[in-house]
């Protein structure tokens, strides 16, 4: 009789998850992407190169990069102040703040976008001022970036918040009781230790701001060659039958996501790496290195 | 540097950590701040490290007025339980940190810098290690390099929390030690909190038994230890017998000062200080044994007299000429006992406290 661990279970319920895992895994993961790359090629690379070269595609793929150039320094500095706010400071509200933050993962995007209809629309909170200004949000960059800000906002927060809380202010407060300003403190200490957790939450929230349709699609007005991000390019091709042109645009955004994922892919195992150094098994202590006093002062 | 604390009172919500205290360090002294946790000890240290502001109150150093100036500008050293080193920096990266975050004008030359941690890191003798990282060092190694790290700023104070808390024993000996010597190297005024009895009683030259956010004594090591000031310190520094003097008149007679009759009081005994024999003692009164623990070189001997239990320790040889087995009755007899009038003993409702 074989012996068996009582942890693991017969071979052919094994086999039977595994199998389950990665048919559902090519169904509705890798067959998709397939497909999408077939299509674009269908009529031949001519044609696909065609499609891409087209001048509104191409404005569509400056928009979404721009928005997401806009979008992510501001990312990067809200998440990190929030983030250090909630994890280093005790303050009245601090347990709002945090279910604030989720609050973008919580509401529809286009509740989202429809926000921003309210407060900048021609009829909405600032509407007539705006007007009058000649300033231009709703179906315009500054509404798409705003509601892009909304929904990719919590993405570096959300990551930072318990790397900070693990570890902790001392090192920090190590740094002040050694003459570091608050900035030196920060540059030299606290963004060292977050950086790659950073990284993490800003890779995320790219590919959000690159991807997002619902919120952008209520304030952009899809104005072709102008307000038309990727994503909502793919949809008003598609909905033309240009299948062609539809699949084309749609491969960047696929080959984004690739990117995407091969930088998290880095990032993960860089953070892992960087965990496992930091708690790795303690050598002995020297006791023959038994520490006497030298004579020379500092 | 001279430190004086004058006056400091500090909550957290509805816990006072520290309530009114007063004390002064005087220049280049040693000094523990000793006490349970919660005592407020490591509140205090970091008041005068200025990562925590006093509710009222004020901070002296050098007799110059030091509550508001900010923790970057006191010139204080500090070390931490858990070390707190830089994790993506090397070691020597670490210690020469307080150097390079100088304004320009007082920052010393790259080569300056070299040679200070360089001579820094030797002091500690562990300048082999430069270029590693924290994480590649022992618990012994980093606290070494801490130190080694607050001291390259120039300190005026060094002041540590808890800075052996976290190493196995024979570490930690060993460490305490080290850092005596260090210190009488250096001359510079130094406060260490700790909650180990054996740690402040050894290190220091002065020690501050703190309990509820005020102070109970302070005094050399010899003086705590010997005659505690309440019933809270000689309960903290080692081992004692409570004796409720109602039930144990005779002994409680011999000491009792002023008014201690009226209030009821309770006599403290060290273990060491009962004297114990199997022949009748004068004045003695008999306990049956109830254990014998041998501890190194102490044997510890548990006796049971009206439901009570008393501990008794002797020395080796002492207990082999006695022959004690247990349920044996013996005669007991204290060498010297301590009376505290009941009331100071604990507040009402509450244990006094058993180390």
């Amino acid at each position: 009789m074989t012996v068996r661990r009582a942890t693991a279970e017969p071979r052919w319920v094994r086999l039977l998850l595994t199998g389950v895992a990665l048919g559902f895994l090519f169904l509705f993961l890798v067959l998709p992407l397939i497909a999408v790359f077939w299509e674009a090629f269908a009529h031949g690379a001519q044609a696909y190169w065609e499609a891409l070269k087209e001048s509104e595609a191409r404005s569509a793929m400056l928009l979404t990069l721009t928005i997401a150039a806009v979008v992510l320094p501001f990312n990067i500095a809200f998440g990190v102040a929030a983030a250090w706010a909630i994890a280093k400071f005790e303050f009245r509200g601090k347990s709002l703040l945090t279910t604030l933050i989720d609050l973008p993962f919580a509401v529809s995007p286009v509740v989202a976008g429809l926000i921003f209809i309210i407060l900048f629309g021609a009829q909405g909170f600032f509407g007539s001022w705006l007007v009058a200004n000649e300033i231009k949000i709703i179906f315009a960059l500054p509404g798409m970036v705003l509601a892009t800000l909304f929904v990719t906002f919590p993405f570096v927060a959300r990551e930072l918040i318990p790397l900070m809380q693990a570890q902790g202010r001392d090192e920090e407060e190590a740094a002040i009781s050694l003459g570091a300003s608050g900035w030196q403190m920060f540059w030299r200490v606290t963004l060292p230790n977050i950086k790659w957790g950073l990284m993490y939450g800003v890779i995320l929230a790219n590919a959000r701001a690159m991807g997002e349709f619902g919120a952008v699609s209520v304030v952009s007005g899809h104005i072709r060659g102008e307000t038309n991000t990727l994503p909502l390019h793919v949809e008003i091709l598609y909905n033309e039958y240009n299948q062609i042109g539809a699949f084309a645009a749609a491969t960047v955004l696929a080959f984004l996501g690739l990117v995407t994922l091969v930088a998290k892919t880095v990032v993960e195992w860089r953070m892992r790496k960087e965990t496992e150094m930091l708690t790795a098994d303690l050598p002995p202590e020297k006791t023959e290195q038994t520490p006497t006093v030298a004579t020379e002062r500092p | 540097m001279s430190i004086e604390i004058r006056n400091i009172s500090k909550r957290f919500g509805n816990f006072v950590a520290l309530d009114d205290l007063s004390l002064d360090i005087p220049t280049g002294e040693l000094v523990a701040l000793l006490g349970p946790s919660g005592c407020g000890k490591t509140t205090l240290l970091r008041i005068i490290a200025g990562m925590e502001t006093p509710d009222s109150g004020n901070v002296l150093f050098g007799g110059e007025e030091a509550t508001h100036v900010h923790a970057r500008e006191r010139q204080v050293g500090f070390v931490f339980q858990h070390y707190a080193l830089f994790r993506h920096m090397s070691v020597f990266e670490n210690v020469a940190f307080g150097l390079r975050v100088r304004p320009r004008k007082d920052r010393p030359s790259e080569a300056e810098i070299r040679e200070r941690v360089m001579g820094l890191l030797k002091l500690v003798q562990l300048d082999w290690l430069a270029q590693r990282y924290p994480s590649q060092l022992s618990g012994g190694q980093r606290q070494r390099i801490a130190l080694a790290r607050a001291l390259a700023v120039e300190p005026k104070v060094l002041l540590l929390d808890e800075p052996f808390g976290a190493l196995d024993t024979k570490v930690r000996k060993e460490l305490r030690r080290w850092l005596r010597r260090l210190h009488d190297e250096m001359h510079i005024s130094s406060v260490f909190v700790t909650h180990d009895q054996e740690e402040a009683l050894e290190v220091a030259d002065r020690v501050v038994v703190m309990n509820r956010g005020h102070i109970e004594q302070i005094g050399s090591p010899d003086e705590v230890y010997s005659s505690p000031a309440s019933p809270f310190v000689y309960q903290f520094l080692g081992n004692v017998n409570v004796f409720h003097s109602r039930l144990h008149g005779s002994w409680a007679e011999v000491e009792r000062e002023g008014d201690a009759r009226a209030a009821g009081s309770i006599a403290f005994v060290r273990p060491h200080d009962i004297e114990l024999d199997v022949a009748p003692i004068a004045g003695g009164m008999t306990a049956g044994v109830r254990h014998v623990h041998r501890i190194g070189p102490l044997v510890r001997v548990e006796l049971e007299h009206d439901g009570e239990t008393i501990e008794v320790e002797l020395t080796r040889e002492r207990a082999a000429s006695l022959d004690l087995p247990v349920g044996k009755t013996v005669w007991i007899k204290p060498r010297q006992a301590k009376v505290f009038a009941a009331e100071a003993t604990a507040p009402a409702g509450k244990q006094p406290f058993l180390f």
